[in-house]
Formats: C-alpha cells, structure tokens, sequence
C-alpha cells in the first residue's frame, strides 16, 4: 500500500512529446486505470512509475520518497506485460516462485506462497507443466500470479487482458478486481477498453496525445465529461454531439438542431454549441422535438442500436430490445430531457 | 487448385533434377568409401553405382592397419587429423560463439560499440587470403604455427563476425519485456542474462554454433597455411591422400570423406528439435 505521486511528469522520445506534465496522485490501495487510444502516453507513465524508464521532467514519488533515477530493481512494483513476458523456459511453479526466490525467501515459504497464488488463479493442476505450452488465457493468469505472489505495494498491468479472448476477459475483471479487493495494493491499470476501465478502477484518468485530460470516478466521466474527446471515449457507443445554436423563447432556452428538430435546455448561452446527449439517454417519444431517419439497425440481444441522420447530423442511440423499433429508412420521433444534456464549445471542444 | 498434367510433369523433372544434383555425390561417396581398390580405380563402363564385393578396407588403410590390397604405406594416418580438426574447430566455435554473443548483447540491448560492428562484418568483404599471409607471418612470430589452439585461435577471430549477426538478430527479435519482468523482481543484469537470456537463448545459440562449427570443420585454406605436420586438419590431410604409384586414393578420401561427415551431422540430430522449435519466446508479438 503505497501513494503515488505524479508532479510535473513528463517525457519527450527525441522531439516527439509522449507524456506533457502530468500531474496525478494516486492514492494507497487505490484502483485507478489510465485509459486513452494508443499512443496517448498511457504506457510511457506506467514506465516510468516502474522505473523502466527515467523521466525527462518531473518527479515521482512513493509515499514522499523520491523515485527519479531508483533503478526499477529496487522500487518493488509489480508489473504485468501485455504480451505476458513469461520465462518459457521455467515451468510454472518456477515462473511463479521467481520472485520470491529473487528477494532470498526461505524454501518453505516460497512453497507456501506459490501454492497458495496458484489456487487462487486456478494453476494448481499446470504447476510443474512447461510454460513454453500454454494457452494465451492461462499466460495471462500465470503472469498476474507472478506478480502478484510477491505482494507488491505497487502493482503495475499494461494492458493485461487485450490479448484474451472476450468471454475470459469478462472473468478476469471481476477477478483482478476480487484480487485488488483481497491484496489492497496500489493497482495502475493501463488500457484503451472503456469498458475494462469503467467496471474495474476506482478512479480512471483518460489521457489523449500526452496529455491528462480528465480524472474522476467512473461515473464522473461518463455524466460530466471535461471535453468532447471524453465525451467520446467514454461509452460505448461515445456520446452523441451534433452542431446547434442556442436560442431563448418565452418557454425557455432551447438547442436548434436544423434538421434534426430542437431540444429544450436548462442553462446555457446564446451561440453555437456542440449538443451532447449520451446513447442511453433517449427517450422514444412519437410527439418528441427531435426526429432523426434510421440508417441502421443493429440487434444485439438485449438491446438495439439505432445508427440515425438527418442533414449533417449523425448520432446513434440505443434502446432496450423491448422497445418498439423503426424500420430503416423510417423516421424516428424523440425526445431526450434537459438534465441529460451535454453542452460543449464548438471551438476549444471543452465543456460549457 | 486444378494443375495441368505438363505442370506436375515438369514439377517432378525438376524436383528430381534438383534431388540428383545435390545428393548424387554424397551418394556416390558413400559407394566408393566401401568399394576395394579394383572398383573405385575402375572407369567407364567398369564403373558401378554400389560395390560388388563392399570391404571396409579403405578405412583399414586410412587408421594405418594392413590388410588393404594397396601397396602403399602411409606417412601418417588419419587418427591424428581427426583429432586436429575436432580440437581446432570446436574451440574455435567456442571462443566465436563466446565472443559473438557478447558482442551481440551489448549492441543489442544497449547500443555498444557505435558503429565498431559494421566494420566486424566488413572485415568478412576481404578475400581470406589477402588477410592470410599477414596473419601466418604473426603466428609464425607467436609460435602458433602447426598447433590445435593456434588454428582454433584464427578460427574464433574469422567465424566470430557469423556468430555475432546471427546473435544480434535473435537477441533483436526477443522481447525486452521478458527481461524487464525479472529486473522488475530485483534481479540483477548479469543474473538476467545468465538465467533468463541465455537459456530463453538456447536454440538460437545452438543453431549458430552449428552454423560455424561447419564454418570451421570444412576450412581448408587457413588449415593449409597454418599448419605443416602435427596438427594438419582433416581437409588439408585428405589433399594429401595420394601417391606416385597410384595417383589419387579416392577410396581413402571417399572413406575419410564419410568420417569428416559424421560430427556435422551428429551435432544436427543432437540440436534438431532446438531447430523446429524455432524462438517462440512464449510471449505474443504485438
């Protein structure tokens, strides 16, 4: 359980800036994803945090203790590689011990503590098979045991599930977060998958183009994104932004959408805005303001996703599979209500 | 995909074509290395694809026994030779193999030696011999001449620009992550390298040792220069098969031949399945 301290950081790679003055505390036994497209500097912090790579401004601290130049051996982080990094050449039991026996722990113990990590993650049967022949799930669980069996303070994944397949990702969210629960370290998870982001972290800090845009709860970033890149990253599918014009009648401010119809608002100014409205947020509605033509219609068990237009409009929303759904090339009637809606500026995209 | 008759006509001839040109010799080594004195001295249409009366005679006459139909008596046989070019060639490989492959890591990993590599594997654009008279006159200086570890020591310099493409490509190829996870745990670098580089390593290690051990077993030319009596190498030893009486010993050389064949061979079975198993690493590429 340590705090970690972020002021400042930054990284350039000769002129190209991967990571621009970061500034990010994260606390003791906190669960906090750094989520962004590839390339957004989320691996380049993780790097650093762990020492693999030396800052070229800022600092780092663990817990008050400067880490600026500690070589990665002596900050006692656990780390997790996306492409798993196992030792193909040990079995597992010797892949899992490696650790232990690297910081000197008596034989008795390092058998405990192996036996102990394998049963949780479930490797007890594969512990003296080959690791050069497993399959990419049990990998990934191997390389989450061998880190975690040390009992990291710090415990660093780089996109640790990417390589999965879907259905065992599922499991291993809830598992890694089970596990987190159970150790309490300070756990940094680096993905580009909102979704492992949203159901896993604490806290999730979206970065794009070395650049921190936005901390908060999961929930604070997807009712109160900071700009349209959050707006958009966050949800699946993103939030919904169409170009309009706030205007005040005597019922009030509205948003007028051109050919998309209008939307009445709580607060605002006159001017052009970016209108944002999240997917889930629509209400079918046959007298609704909005009408948008339905350019298709895709069914995914339980719920529907409408892909919709009109004029240069574009926007998608989804509906439970209960729901009465237009056809293609029908218009859809709706309407979405004042507190749902997102307003940002058009010009610096940030949120109004 | 629906093939012509004329297409797999001609895929066969030249399959066939390509099989004959590579094994015939080997083949016809492998014949005449058994035949006695009368078969293998025979031409045009005496000549037979296998032995009539298969003896192992030519080998009898090569490790010096009597009982061979030839008159001759050799100066010297071939126990020596062999010996000679076992020591030379695998401590040669040895000191390449060494050498390369910490060569290769210290450029590999951390970009040492600046551009001092290219010009090791320049060396490899002169002709041997260019680089040759120079390098027997100093060892004539040194004492090296005529001696097993004179001949391995000028093996490990030649070859050791192999070894060292062949290691800076495969430690290229092997992702750092797998050694950042062990200095990640608190171990050292030496200890990495020791206990996870290496042994990670051991096909690519095992194929390129292969690839100049044969390097060094079938030189010829620094074998002929460096050495004169005691320790002539196996090469060297079979050029001088012959004499005034009979000419060529072809029997000999075809026997001597097979011999020199064996340690390649054995050593390709040994590390075979090294070689199929290729470098997976057990880690994804990206």
């Amino acid at each position: 359980m340590t705090e970690i301290v972020m002021r400042n950081l930054g990284k350039d790679f000769g002129g190209f800036t991967a990571l621009a003055d970061m500034d990010l505390t994260i606390g003791s036994g906190e669960f906090v994803a750094l989520l962004g497209p590839s390339g957004c500097g989320k691996s380049t912090t993780m790097n650093m945090i762990a020492g693999m790579l030396d800052p070229t401004h800022g600092e780092i601290r663990f817990d008050g203790r400067m880490m600026n130049g500690v070589p990665m051996a002596k900050r006692g982080v656990g780390f997790v590689f996306q492409n798993y990094a196992i030792f193909t050449h040990m079995t597992v039991r010797d892949n899992l011990a490696y650790g232990l026996r690297a910081r000197g722990v008596a034989k008795p113990e390092i058998a405990r503590r192996v036996g102990d990590i394998a049963d949780l993650l479930q490797l007890t049967p594969l512990l003296d098979r080959k690791a050069a022949r497993l399959s990419v799930n049990i990998l990934q669980r191997l390389a989450i045991g061998r880190s975690a069996v040390v009992e990291p303070a710090i415990f660093l994944l780089d996109e640790p599930l990417s390589n999965v397949d879907a259905a065992f990702r599922a499991v291993m969210r809830s598992e890694l977060k089970a596990l987190q629960r159970q150790f309490r370290q300070t756990m940094v998870y680096v993905t580009h998958d909102q979704l492992e982001a949203m159901t896993m972290a604490d806290r999730i800090a979206v970065m794009d183009h070395g650049k921190l845009l936005q901390v908060g709860t999961p929930l604070e970033v997807y009712n109160h994104p900071v700009d349209t890149f959050v707006a958009r990253f966050i949800g699946a599918p993103g939030m919904n932004l169409l170009a309009g014009r706030v205007t005040s009648a005597d019922t009030g401010l509205t948003v007028d959408l051109g050919a998309a119809g209008h939307c009445p608002i709580q607060a605002g100014q006159g001017g052009e805005v970016l209108f944002g409205f999240r997917p889930e947020e629509v209400h079918p509605d046959p007298k609704g303001p909005m009408e948008m033509t339905v350019t298709t219609v895709e069914r995914i068990g339980a719920r529907t996703i409408l892909h919709l237009a009109a004029g240069s409009h574009a926007a998608k929303v989804v509906l439970d599979s209960e729901t009465a759904v237009p056809d293609q090339g029908e218009a859809f009637r709706f309407s979405v209500s004042p507190g749902a809606v997102r307003l940002f500026d058009p010009q610096t995209e940030r949120a109004l | 995909m629906q093939r012509s008759l004329s297409f797999e006509i001609f895929r066969y001839a030249a399959i066939f074509t390509f099989l004959a040109l590579s094994l015939v010799p080997t083949i016809w080594m492998i014949s005449m290395a058994f035949k006695p004195i009368a078969e293998w001295q025979a031409s045009g249409a005496d000549l037979t694809w296998w032995p009539a009366n298969p003896t192992l005679d030519n080998f009898r006459f090569i490790f010096g026994e009597s009982g061979s139909d030839l008159i001759v008596a050799l100066e010297r046989t071939a126990g020596r030779p062999i010996l000679a070019s076992l020591l030379a060639a695998s401590f040669g490989t040895l000191i390449a193999m060494t050498a390369g492959t910490a060569a290769a890591y210290g450029l590999s990993r951390f970009g040492a030696g600046g551009n001092l590599p290219l010009a090791l594997i320049q060396l490899r654009i002169f002709p041997p011999m260019a680089v040759m008279i120079p390098v027997m006159i100093m060892w004539a200086f040194l004492g090296l001449i005529d001696s097993w570890y004179g001949l391995a020591l000028i093996y490990g310099i030649v070859t050791m620009p192999f070894s060292f493409w062949l290691m800076k490509t495969f430690f290229d190829d092997m992702p750092r992550e797998i050694e950042d996870a062990a200095l990640v745990e608190g171990c050292s670098r030496w200890r990495v390298f020791l206990r996870i580089t290496l042994p990670i390593m051991r096909p690519a290690l095992a194929s390129s040792a292969l690839f100049v051990f044969i390097l060094n077993w079938s030189d010829y030319l620094i074998a002929l220069l460096l050495t004169t009596r005691d320790w002539v190498t196996i090469p060297v030893y079979m050029a001088s098969l012959s004499s005034s009486m009979t000419g060529q010993l072809y029997g000999a050389k075809a026997a001597l031949g097979l011999i020199a064949a064996v340690p390649p061979v054995i050593m390709g079975i040994a590390i075979q399945k090294q070689l199929v198993r290729g470098l997976t690493f057990g880690a994804l590429k990206e």
